[in-house]
């Protein structure tokens, strides 16, 4: 049973194809890991990069194309709906060992047929120490594989996948078409210097490219062929009209720009695919796309080709196709982003390079029909600035009232100022646009995660530091510490400790992620993902060999309120007010508040101690200087591209941590905020669950408190209303002054808004088949509520629902 | 003295506001939402849920407070020596003291903390309990936030001398007045007040040009019926100047504190009032010129 009712003004067609792909089980297709093995295995000889091209060529030629009924946007990624192609190159391990339990899975289970198991199994048997993962870790330092197992870094995510978070440049792909990119590619090549050694390896270069952008083509043209084949056998005269437009628009579109706006988005979301065929990374973003679509639309609209309802229409088409596409990880980095999504991010709204109001009726047809499908797909983001138009505002509140996370809000008044500063020139500045989450970079400029390096878990650092270094979990010493907190004699003392410790793992994170980087860019280049992106072809080297114009990239921090809120227990009730000795703290935290006055310690470090979201400086700003020791140390390092060409090559730090806080709080005993052993930790900047008893105003103030303009990877600020709380125009002139408030005053960074009513929620963890496409807003994101696993579930319950009186 | 202070309200009137509640209140309305506002001193709230049976407050002061069982306390109020003593006594917050002592700048430093989002004529509310029954610091708070430009509105049930109120006029944007009943009987019996005091001072209220809205609590056998609230719309809709009438709906949601506060919930009606059965005031109320609004 499907819970959301249709809106009169959706299609039948539309409804239909959207309740057939969400009815489909996710499953597995072995296509793409076929194609991709006998390739490999048939051309040992060549360089990784040519492999790479001859595979995707391989796939693209071959690979199972279909046109569903009623579809006015073709393109499938595998061979059927919501099928995960595999992408042996990346990680084989997980298979055979989790593929008898894919369909168990808690959450995020995929349907897997007995054949394509035997299948999988040989295929894993051969990539076996020939995939990215192998090699990341054996270039590692023991050290540094000690610290991923213990799990306080984790990079698995990136081992066991593509980059992308990245968008690439849909205004070059519209305006030259790919023909024109097999030009610029040919000029390139053709001045190769092949008497140098790095002329060899562009040589190599282009020629991939080359090989790529013809298959690429011919896949295109492949969907014509079925377009007009269907069309023969169409008994429908309208769908007969409509297959042979489909077909005439890939024959138009396989080589030259499109001319159309219907042309325009068939073509946006080729690319969004193919990017997605080729690696599997996710957060693959389309930009702003009503920027780069709305000349085709404004022309089309002129000439009176083509009708608001129409191009609604195929907007609501195209997020289906992109439901369509599907991902597979191993488990255990599907519990860092549960829910299963792509994070396929599309921003719309912010400022044209003359700081004018972007917002145009293309925006809002997008808001709208995103509203009208209600899918997880894609991940909308609004770039909020001062001149914005209120009405579109106000939609966005009546969208944000449905209830499914979206869209959520990215600050252009702090953004393009904190771009500017680290060296973006102003023109790409005010082009940014979100990526997957929250995160931002410059579409078709910027290299691949602008986040999403690897997980740093603050809570496992502030533990070592109290036991002088020890991380009880592991039983390592990863760094020596200071002394015990049973010595300590102030609350200099832990914070010192802080700081020796957090120096040292803040540089472990920058080594693994430097490690994977080596690994990515010998192992997996991409070369359609790097055609798309400024300056890769002039340079004649992928993303990952610093072809990018920027390259800034962030990790995650994660535990970011319970850090503030641990600082400030022990400083107010150990030291200042000595309501708690040292030793009463530790055997607390040690027996998880179990037996004598464990509780009771419990309950004065969860009530009498100021909590960060509240407002209260106390401990706002220790989290900031806290936190700030960690930026701090950051700044010092450079990524692995650093003098090979992009502008930066800079970290910066990050918090967008999806739903990583709550296998990252897995991992952690009991902390000194009073928060129980192995529960969730606080999500992204958010403040801990039930802990922001102020109401929004006061959490917005803490949440600005922090160094946000050095969080370039993302400030996340979930913020969770019950439904009655936006009902009236009224309440929603009264958010969207909130909202005014926190990003033209406060220079807050980003928010998102889950309604959602804890009966609702409760419900739907009781009876799921109910409730299967309900949406809730889990961290940088929505999913759909049912798919996650129930801790996930608990944890979103549990967050402070904010209501009015 | 205060018992609560409530930001990001957008209730009672324009914008967002920050509410300070005070504590006393010279009336005894018998469906109270928020008893505990009603005494002018310390409060000693105990909520049995939160009650681990840490026993921290027999220790505090064991003539008054007396163990039942494992997580559960008695508590005699009428011998409570120094309820301050008792106020950070409870580590789960399950016995807490309601009333807080706060100089003018300390009200002020929490009400400038949401300043910013005071836009579109937000500020603060003054509420209670009944704000006019405090005394002159009270005067200096409202002359401050005059001076830093900060809008105010209060809420109050003018059941006070006519000397309070008038010395704030000028210094309060909006009073949002409460006007419960109309005869004098009702009033009494219901509410231990004399309504002639209360309209008195509403008409010298407008007589001296203040801003007014008048909100009606709809309260089942009291005054929920069509010749009751008909009756005060036509009261209100004769005052000149007063174009905007609330109306508030009965609810239950005080009914715990009376528990913990360990009152007697004596109000017989446990049915909230629906928002639907307010229609035919609003009609009415609107046929007569008055804008209305459900809540606040
Ligand atoms: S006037 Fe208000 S605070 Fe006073 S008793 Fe009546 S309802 Fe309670």
């Amino acid at each position: 049973m499907i819970t959301e009712k249709k809106s009169t003004t959706v299609t039948e067609r539309i409804w239909a194809l959207r309740e057939k792909v969400l009815s489909t089980k996710p499953s597995v297709c072995t296509e793409r890991a076929k194609f991709y093995t006998q390739i490999y295995q048939e051309n040992d000889d060549q360089p990784v990069i040519i492999k790479r091209a001859l595979a995707l060529e391989k796939t693209l030629n071959e690979m199972t194309v279909f046109i569903d009924d009623g579809e006015l946007i073709v393109g499938n990624q595998s061979s059927q709906h919501r099928a995960a192609p595999i992408f042996p190159e990346y990680a084989v391990d997980w298979l055979p060992r989790e593929m008898d339990e894919l369909d168990k899975r808690p959450g995020d289970a995929f349907f897997i047929t007995v054949e394509h198991k035997k299948e999988l199994l040989e295929i894993a048997k051969w990539w076996k120490g020939k995939v990215l993962w192998d090699r990341g870790r054996a270039i590692m330092s023991q050290e540094l594989r000690n610290l991923q197992d213990s799990a306080i870094i984790k990079a698995t995510g990136n081992l066991t996948s593509g980059d992308a978070h990245i968008a690439v440049d849909f205004y070059k792909i519209l305006s030259i078409g790919l023909g024109g990119y097999l030009q610029e590619i040919k000029q390139y090549h053709q001045q190769v210097k092949r008497f140098e050694q790095e002329g060899v390896k562009k040589d190599h270069f282009y020629t991939a490219l080359t090989i790529s952008i013809v298959a690429f083509q011919v896949f295109i043209r492949r969907y014509r062929t079925l377009a007009l084949s269907l069309s023969k056998k169409e008994q429908d005269k309208q769908r007969e009209k409509e297959l042979l437009l489909i077909a005439n628009h890939c024959e138009v579109i396989a080589e030259k720009p499109p001319q159309t706006f219907y042309q325009a988005l068939q073509l946006t979301y080729f690319v969004q695919l193919v990017l997605q065929i080729e690696s599997n990374g996710h957060s693959v973003s389309l930009g702003r796309m009503d920027q780069y679509l709305f000349p085709f639309y404004q022309n089309d609209k002129i000439t009176g080709y083509i009708s608001e309802d129409f191009t609604s229409e195929l907007l609501e088409n195209t997020w289906i196709k992109l439901l369509s596409i599907n991902k597979i990880r191993p488990w255990s980095h599907t519990r860092f982003s549960a829910g299963g999504p792509l994070y396929q991010n599309v921003t719309i709204g912010g400022q044209t390079t003359d700081g004018l109001d972007a917002v145009n009726d293309l925006s809002f047809l997008i808001l709208d029909s995103v509203g009208k499908m209600k899918l997880t797909q894609p991940n909308l983001s609004v770039r909020f600035h001062k001149k914005i138009n209120n009405d579109f505002m106000l939609e966005c509140t009546r969208i944000i009232e449905k209830g499914f996370g979206m869209p959520s809000f990215n600050n252009d008044e702090i953004v393009i100022p904190g771009l500017i500063k680290i060296g973006v020139e102003p023109e790409d500045a005010y082009s940014y646009s979100a990526i997957g989450c929250i995160e931002i970079a410059v579409p078709g400029k910027w290299g691949y995660r602008c986040t999403g390096m690897s997980f740093l878990n603050l809570m496992r650092v502030f533990l070592a530091s109290l036991y002088d270094g020890l991380d009880k979990q592991s039983g390592i010493v990863f760094k020596k510490g200071t002394g015990n907190f049973a010595e300590f004699n102030s609350f200099e003392d832990v914070f010192k400790a802080w700081q020796h410790q957090i120096k040292y793992y803040t540089r472990k994170t920058v080594e693994i992620d430097t490690a994977v980087d080596t690994a990515l860019e010998e192992i997996v280049p991409d070369i359609l993902c790097s055609a798309f992106v400024d300056s890769c072809i002039p340079r004649g080297k992928t993303i990952k060999e610093g072809g990018s114009k920027y390259d800034f990239i962030s990790g995650l921090q994660v535990g970011i309120a319970n850090l503030g809120n641990s600082l400030a227990a022990i400083k107010k009730l150990v030291f200042e007010e000595e309501k708690i000795t040292k030793e009463q703290l530790l055997i607390a935290i040690e027996n998880n508040f179990e037996g004598e006055d464990g509780e009771k310690i419990r309950q004065l470090l969860l009530n009498f101690v100021p909590k960060y979201g509240n407002d209260d400086d106390y401990v706002d700003l220790l989290l900031r200087d806290a936190y700030m020791e960690f930026i701090d140390e950051l700044e010092k390092y450079h990524t692995t591209r650093y003098n090979r060409g992009p502008i930066g090559c800079k970290y910066y730090a990050g918090t967008s941590s999806i739903s990583a806080n709550v296998p990252s709080g897995a991992v952690v005993p009991a902390t000194p905020d009073g928060r129980k052993a192995f529960t969730p930790v606080a999500e992204g900047s958010s403040p801990s669950s039930g802990t922001d008893m102020l109401g929004p105003t006061a959490a917005f103030k803490s949440v600005s408190k922090l160094p946000t303009e050095k969080i370039m990877g993302g400030v996340l600020l979930n913020q969770k209303l019950s439904p009655a709380t936006i009902q009236k125009d009224s309440d929603k002139q009264k958010l969207i002054s909130i909202i005014r408030t926190f990003f033209e005053d406060l220079k807050g960074w980003h928010v998102q808004y889950n309604i959602v009513s804890k009966e609702t929620l409760l419900a739907a963890k009781k009876n799921p088949e109910k409730y299967r496409d309900l949406i809730v807003r889990v961290a940088g994101y929505s999913a759909f509520f049912t798919t996650l696993a129930p801790d996930t579930q608990d944890d979103i319950i549990s967050r402070t629902e904010h209501s009015l009186s | 003295m205060i018992f609560n202070i409530q930001r990001f309200s957008t209730h009672d009137g324009d914008g967002i506001r920050t509410i300070i509640f005070y504590k006393g209140c010279p009336l005894r309305c018998q469906w109270c939402s928020n008893p505990e506002s009603q005494s002018f001193g310390y409060s000693v709230m105990y909520d049995k849920k939160s009650c681990r049976g840490f026993g921290d407050c027999i220790k505090a002061d064991n003539r008054a407070i007396t163990r039942i069982n494992n997580n559960g306390i008695q508590i005699d109020r009428e011998i409570i020596t120094g309820p301050e003593k008792l106020r950070d006594i409870c580590a789960s917050k399950a016995l807490t003291i309601s009333g807080e002592s706060k100089s003018v700048d300390e009200l002020l430093t929490e009400i400038e903390k949401d300043s910013p989002f005071y836009r579109n004529n937000g500020g603060v509310t003054l509420s209670g309990g009944e704000p006019l029954s405090q005394g002159e610091e009270f005067i200096t708070l409202l002359q401050k936030l005059k001076g830093r430009n900060i809008n105010v509105n209060m809420e109050t049930s003018l059941h006070v001398n006519w000397k309070s109120v008038a010395r704030c006029i000028g210094l309060v944007g909006t009073f949002l007045v409460d006007l419960k009943h109309i005869d004098q009987d009702k009033f009494k019996s219901f509410v231990q007040g004399d309504s002639e005091l209360v309209l008195n001072n509403l008409i010298k209220l407008i007589d001296a040009d203040a801003q007014v809205i008048v909100r009606i609590p709809v309260i089942p056998g009291f005054n929920h019926s069509e010749k009751e609230i008909k009756q005060m719309i036509e009261f209100v809709s004769s005052l000149k100047n007063v174009n905007e009438i609330h109306f508030l709906p009965y609810h239950t949601f005080g009914v715990e504190k009376y528990k913990s506060l360990g009152m007697d919930y004596t109000f017989g009606h446990k049915k909230q009032v629906q928002d639907s059965e307010l229609e035919p005031y609003i009609q009415f109320a609107q046929s007569k010129g008055l804008q209305t609004k459900i809540g606040g």
